[in-house]
């Protein structure tokens, strides 16, 4: 019996079989293959996503796997305890996976992201300690949340990091860049309670500062280039 | 020819660079006009919130009834937050302690407070009506005073700020004229906005705090209840940071002074190598501790993270239990608590952080030991299955104990702790020991790092 093949329907198998192949590319998945210097596609630009989001950034996510992702996948990887080797094999992936996953409650649905005041908090560390030592940065980050639990200051991050002439690096716009890792880490810190700077409300850098105001108030103690004051 | 040539190319850059000029002048116009905007709209929104605050105390001074009493208290509490918010938002030279911030932070807080009061069958003393009544004396001159300013403001076209010296004064021709009418309590009228805002607070500083209990009651920080008594010198005190660093695994150290800090639990603060710790001069312990040291890739799991931490602990002379741990990727953080005759007191923490590389102590931070600990006595009124009936029904309880917590304002509740599931989401719940009353809630949420409680 002669098979009898209608064009229309190999046409359909073609077409059929390509848009699968096709798509297994467009969709490769991160996490599929290694990914390291000079991959590019959909996945590293992925990758590129969940690093900036946990303060790696490595200017646009471009989908291109330069020495600037992989400096970022380096830093990554120190601050993670990770093998630093500048690729993004299945271990690093299952670490940025889990730390950019979402909150749940106790039965396991998703709830976003629980704890949204640390990313402002973290600009603010950012621009105005960029530099300084950690504990300069977490004691910059205590300063704001002791001014929330201070009667004279208003009752939010937003509320007194907009506050007119609060911070300088709101009025010449640093606030508005990316955090840094440090910076998103002394934010989650401080949020979480810890304060090294015995309990400050403001805090100058002496060398800049001829604020006659904030040299009058009681100073506590010098943390990297900050005096930290009641 | 050529010459043309230029001329008209020169009226063209000129033509040019001046329709520029004018869309940049025009942008910057729209610009200045929304900023404008903005802050008449929060000022407006202030004054605003005042007026209606000042009403709302006038009537929950005459309800009778329970309900419109806590309705009224309520208003009193957002009235006076939204009044905080637009207040921060207003332009001002610089940012700095306002008692006009904390008067509306302590209204709001001491409505509250009796609201939840009546709320839960309580009543208000005459003491606090008299406090209630006091906070609206005081909101009146504001209100007016604000007033007048926003009047101001249209017959005297009043500025935002008050003026920057001109470049003439700031050479030294034309003398200062910048008034300083709040800083030497004249009440010469305020040049702007600002300086009749901050004629107000100097007003309202001279003024006695008022007293009650609340979360924002007062701003002073304790005397620390839990330092050793007497002062130690700076030579004891290197011994100590020396004995320290050694149980942490640093053998032969001298550890670098690196001054003083001051405040209630001020200290000498010491430095070696990458670590930074710092002993109190109270007492002579260490307060803080943090090493900053690069570390290496992790070679342990948090469960082993946390048994070495209970040896660092003991090592160190704390009998402590821990509790919650959060994941920072190279090294884990836990807080440890005092546990006295099955009663967790939360106050009396410790934080530690333990390096996943080596298990060594990273970081610790006992600030809040040192503040908060002192001898309790407790006495309980409700037996646990007493305190076990007053849950919502369905709770289902995993854990429960005895326990201390911190309510806002240094204040301190005897509690029954009980951890359990209600509908798919699980919480911690405070019931007061003494009371019954239900203190606190915490809905536990599992974040990629670790248990969070909001």
């Amino acid at each position: 019996m002669k098979l009898h093949v209608r064009p229309w329907r190999v046409v359909l198998t073609i077409g059929l079989i390509l848009s699968i192949a096709l798509s297994g590319i467009a969709y490769a998945a991160l996490g599929d293959r290694l990914l390291g210097r000079g991959s590019k596609g959909p996945e590293v630009k992925e990758l590129q996503t969940k690093l900036a989001q946990l303060g790696y950034g490595m200017g646009t996510a471009d989908g291109k796997f330069g020495s600037k992702t992989e400096a970022a996948v380096r830093k990554f990887q120190k601050d993670h305890g990770l093998r630093v080797d500048g690729l993004a094999g299945a271990n690093t992936i299952k670490e940025l996976r889990r730390l950019t996953g979402q909150s749940t409650n106790a039965s396991g649905k998703a709830l976003g992201n629980k704890n949204i005041d640390t990313n402002l908090l973290a600009r603010c560390v950012n621009a105005e300690a960029r530099g300084e030592p950690y504990e300069g940065q977490l004691a910059v980050a205590a300063v704001i949340m002791n001014r929330i639990a201070d009667p004279a200051f208003p009752k939010t991050v937003a509320d007194i990091v907009y506050q007119p002439k609060a911070f300088s690096s709101v009025d010449d716009g640093q606030i508005n860049l990316p955090p840094s890792a440090a910076a998103l880490r002394a934010a989650r810190e401080a949020v979480n309670g810890s304060d090294p700077s015995g309990g400050a409300l403001f805090f100058f850098n002496p060398a800049k500062t001829k604020n006659k105001y904030i040299w009058s108030r009681p100073q506590i103690k010098k943390i990297g280039n900050h005096i930290f004051t009641k | 020819m050529h010459r043309k040539l230029w001329i008209g190319a020169l009226v063209v850059a000129l033509l040019v660079s001046l329709g520029w000029g004018i869309n940049e002048y025009r942008l910057a116009g729209e610009y200045r006009l929304l900023a404008e905007n903005n802050n008449h709209r929060a000022l407006t929104d202030f004054a605003s919130h005042l007026d209606q605050l000042e009403t709302d105390m006038a009537k929950s001074d005459v309800v009778s009834s329970p309900t419109q009493k806590i309705l009224y208290l309520s208003q009193i509490s957002s009235k006076s937050d939204a009044a905080l918010k637009d207040f921060a938002q207003i332009p001002a030279d610089q940012a700095g302690l306002s008692y006009m911030g904390e008067f509306l932070t302590q209204s709001s807080d001491f409505a509250k407070t009796l609201t939840q009061r009546i709320a839960g069958g309580g009543t208000i003393s005459a003491a606090e009506e008299k406090t209630l009544r006091d906070i609206h004396e005081r909101l009146v001159p504001v209100n007016q005073k604000v007033q007048d300013i926003m009047a101001r403001m249209d017959t005297e076209n009043l500025a935002w700020t008050d003026p920057k010296p001109s470049l003439t004064q700031r050479l030294g021709f034309g003398g200062t004229q910048i008034a300083e009418a709040a800083a030497d309590g004249s009440e010469a009228p305020a040049k702007s906005v600002r300086s009749g805002l901050d004629q107000l607070d100097a007003s309202l500083q001279k003024l006695p705090p008022f007293s009650y209990t609340g979360e924002y009651a007062t701003r002073v920080v304790q005397k620390p209840l839990g330092l050793p008594s007497g002062n130690v010198t700076q030579a004891q005190a290197q011994g100590v940071a020396r004995d320290f660093l050694n149980k942490v695994g640093y053998t032969n150290t001298t550890p670098e002074f690196a001054g003083d800090s001051q405040g209630p639990l001020g200290g000498y603060m010491w430095k070696y190598k990458e670590a930074n710790l710092e002993v109190s001069h109270q007492g002579g312990v260490v307060t803080y501790y943090r090493d900053q040291r690069s570390i290496e890739p992790k070679t342990m799991s948090l469960e082993e993270a946390r048994s070495k931490a209970k040896k660092i602990l003991q090592a160190l002379g704390w009998q402590l239990v821990l509790t919650s741990s959060e994941d920072y990727g190279s090294y884990v953080q836990l807080d440890a608590v005092a546990e006295k005759d099955g009663v967790r007191i939360y106050p009396d923490k410790v934080r530690l952080m333990i390096a996943l590389d080596n298990g060594q102590l990273i970081g610790l931070d006992a600030t809040p030991y040192y503040a908060f600990h002192q001898t309790r006595t407790y006495p309980t009124k409700v037996t646990m299955n007493q305190a076990v009936q007053k849950l919502r029904p369905n709770f289902k309880v995993v854990e429960s104990r005895l326990a201390v917590i911190t309510k806002p304002g240094n204040q301190e509740v005897y509690c029954y702790e009980f951890r359990g599931r209600y509908q798919e989401e699980e919480y911690l719940l405070y019931l007061n020991a003494l009371t019954g009353a239900e203190e606190k809630i915490q809905r536990i949420i599992m974040t990629p790092r670790g248990e969070y409680l909001q």
